[in-house]
């Protein structure tokens, strides 16, 4: 952060922090006075994770406390300052996420106005900036997602891997993105000091050397070294509890009650019944699949490539939450200057297409939820098509983004540390 | 009087809600205390004279509302300070969340509430055990009027419906029974000249209206294979409409 950020982006960053603050006051107010809270119940799971912290228990004592102590740990002055010291926590991490954009777009030389749009795209998304001021903390990971990828840019590899493995201790998802950065540091394209000499000899020797580069190696065992010393850490202070709530339960989460999961009336119908190593595997296909084809033809243009992976992470996962939605939505902006999308109407069309899937399936959801009618097959019909709706959105982002590799090839004649970003 | 929690105690000897074990419990724990009539009052004892059972709201959030009438002798005292302890043992398939439970005790509603058994918010009825809710109130009453008195109190318990066990027919139906009841008038300000009123869940059964009963929507099971087999063919199908584009994707030199 050297260089002084332009005015409008000044302007726009201060509006939208003033605006956060006003939505947080209104939160208070809302949660004090309508039977509705604003915030949001996984806040309170955090903040009584937090006190129990703070009275020197373990935060795992809070039920449904499911993710790392690190969160609790962040969250200690709610109980000593204000109750809402994690949504001032969320919210600047919103913002950092704006500011992020922006650097990352100027960087890649994009025209200021278009990366004020882009910026836009996020600081004013409506889903943004409630997820933030109602508690969530989802715009944490997606700030460190970003610091990551400036890291890489600019050729600090170790600062990357120890950003990545803290990220994933934290939410685990960020791994589907190990492969793609390891295909980019392609030492054709990034070295640390003096590199490798130019060779024109092609053997297995030199096919090893740079599938374990340096670098490739570094990144390898720095990430997996900070996120095995964060699990060991904290499984020493609270045991098998951290590991069971913070871990293994997202791992083997199969959870029956209805959401945006196509397979969620799969798993509630074959709830209790043991499932053939067959029945496990296909659940697993589509989405490997994509996330390998994704991975093998999009890395080099590495925004891109998390954006997609991300997409089709959460809508081929067998739980979707709502929140899940902001890990893509933060990657969104930094891809659009390289799209051929026109707003009308493919733009909108696909916001169209997306928003009315899940418009649909929230109408079937608020009937059988809060109407008590029995409307399971249309609600996972509906998830049907929210599928459908997400790949064909995807589709179209694919058919019509330019290819930009966010690094170029190092030529030969080049000595010096070569980080050529684009 | 009614200071300890019964359903504490139940569970620290109970690893699970069984209606007789808890019968059992009950009548070992009453029996400490004794409900004298008070010196020099002929017939005239607290009784229960009504018990209404409503289910209100629809889906898988609602309340579960009882209105208890109690009919309270005359007392020479003009104000007696009376305890009501309400036990709610709950059927399979509803659950009652103690952050909730939580939240209504900050707002003074009630003088304790707690919620024992299985807790979990999330799993199923078919991975969860039954629990139990119990309710402590005080409240005043005034006796100078000389002739017996109504009385008629409001408790309204939120409850939530767990994912409900197949069932051909596409709903689930919970129905409940009768809440145990322990009532303890004393004087104001005095717990010596004390009333009380013991109704265990068998005998309010008799005095309720209606049998409550929920009716929670659940998965068909003959739906199964079709259910599975669409999922996966549109998992497929979605794979290759990410694929297909992502293979033919040209990439510039």
């Amino acid at each position: 952060m050297t260089a002084k950020a332009p005015m409008n982006l000044r302007r726009l960053l201060i509006g939208s922090a003033v605006f956060r603050l006003a939505l947080i006051l209104y939160g208070e107010w809302q949660d004090a006075h309508m039977e509705v809270r604003y915030t949001d119940v996984d806040y309170l799971v955090f903040s009584d994770a937090a006190s129990l912290m703070a009275s020197g228990s373990s935060p795992y004592k809070r039920t449904t406390y499911r993710y790392s102590p690190l969160l609790a740990f962040l969250l200690l002055p709610n109980s000593v300052l204000h109750r809402s010291w994690g949504k001032f926590i969320f919210s600047a991490s919103d913002l950092l996420v704006g500011y992020f954009i922006y650097k990352i777009l100027k960087q890649r030389k994009v025209a200021e106005d278009l990366c004020l749009y882009s910026v836009m795209v996020w600081l004013l998304n409506p889903f943004t900036f409630t997820i933030g001021t109602r508690g969530n903390c989802e715009p944490i990971v997606c700030a460190m997602i970003l610091w990551i990828l400036i890291c890489l840019m600019n050729g600090k590899i170790i600062q990357a891997a120890v950003w990545y493995g803290l990220v994933v201790h934290f939410r685990i998802y960020p791994i589907i993105y190990s492969l793609p950065i390891i295909l980019v540091l392609n030492p054709r394209y990034i070295q640390l000091g003096n590199g490798m000499e130019a060779s024109t000899r092609y053997n297995l020797w030199t096919a090893a050397k740079s599938m374990f580069s340096k670098e490739r190696v570094l990144f390898g065992l720095v990430s997996g070294g900070i996120f095995f010393l964060c699990t060991g850490l904290f499984f020493h202070l609270y045991q098998w509890e951290f590991l069971n709530e913070a871990l293994l339960y997202h791992l083997t989460r199969a959870d029956p009650r209805h959401n945006f999961s196509v397979y969620f009336y799969h798993i509630y119908l074959q709830y209790g019944r043991q499932l053939s190593l067959v029945e496990k595997l296909i659940s697993f296909l589509p989405q490997s699949i994509v996330q390998l084809v994704l991975i093998s033809t999009f890395a080099q243009d590495l925004p891109f490539c998390f954006f997609l992976q991300t997409v089709a992470f959460v809508a081929f996962n067998k739980v979707i939450t709502a929140q899940y939605f902001v890990w893509f939505f933060c990657l969104l902006p930094l891809i659009l200057p390289w799209s051929d999308m026109k707003l009308k109407w493919e733009g909108l069309g696909c916001v169209g297409l997306w928003m009315g899937a899940q418009l649909h399936w929230l109408l079937w959801g608020y009937l059988l939820e809060f109407k008590g009618q029995n409307v399971f097959l249309q609600l996972w019909m509906a998830s049907l098509v929210f599928l459908l709706a997400n790949a064909s959105v995807m589709a179209v982002f694919i058919r019509l983004q330019r290819f930009s590799p966010i690094f170029l090839q190092i030529k030969v004649s080049d000595s010096k540390s070569g980080v050529k970003s684009q | 009087f009614f200071q300890d929690c019964i359903l504490k105690s139940y569970f620290s000897k109970h690893e699970v809600l069984s209606d007789s074990s808890f019968r059992d419990l009950l009548q070992d724990e009453l029996s400490k205390f004794s409900c004298k009539l008070l010196p020099g009052d002929p017939n005239p004892q607290l009784t229960l004279s009504g018990l209404e059972r409503h289910l209100i709201g629809e889906g898988s959030h609602r309340h579960l509302s009882s209105t208890i009438q109690l009919q309270i002798p005359p007392q020479s005292f003009p104000l007696q300070s009376c305890k009501l302890v309400m036990i709610e043992r709950l059927p399979s398939g509803v659950f009652a969340d103690p952050f909730e439970l939580d939240h209504l005790l900050h707002h003074g509603a009630y003088a304790a509430i707690g919620v024992f058994g299985d807790t979990n918010l999330e799993l199923p009825s078919v991975s969860s055990n039954r629990s139990a809710v119990e309710i402590h109130m005080n409240f005043k009453h005034n006796t100078s009027s000389g002739a017996m008195s109504e009385l008629g109190i409001r408790i309204d318990l939120p409850l939530h419906a767990r994912y409900a066990p197949l069932h051909e027919s596409g709903y689930s139906e919970v129905a409940f029974g009768t809440p145990d009841l322990l009532v303890s008038c004393s004087m104001e300000g005095s717990s010596e000249k004390r009333s009380c009123l013991i109704v265990p869940s068998s005998d309010s059964n008799r005095l309720r209206t209606d049998v409550v009963v929920w009716k929670i929507p659940c998965g068909i099971m003959s739906y199964t294979n079709v259910v599975s087999v669409v999922t996966f063919a549109t998992a497929l199908v979605s794979t290759l409409v990410i694929v297909l584009p992502s293979v033919l994707y040209s990439k510039p030199r």
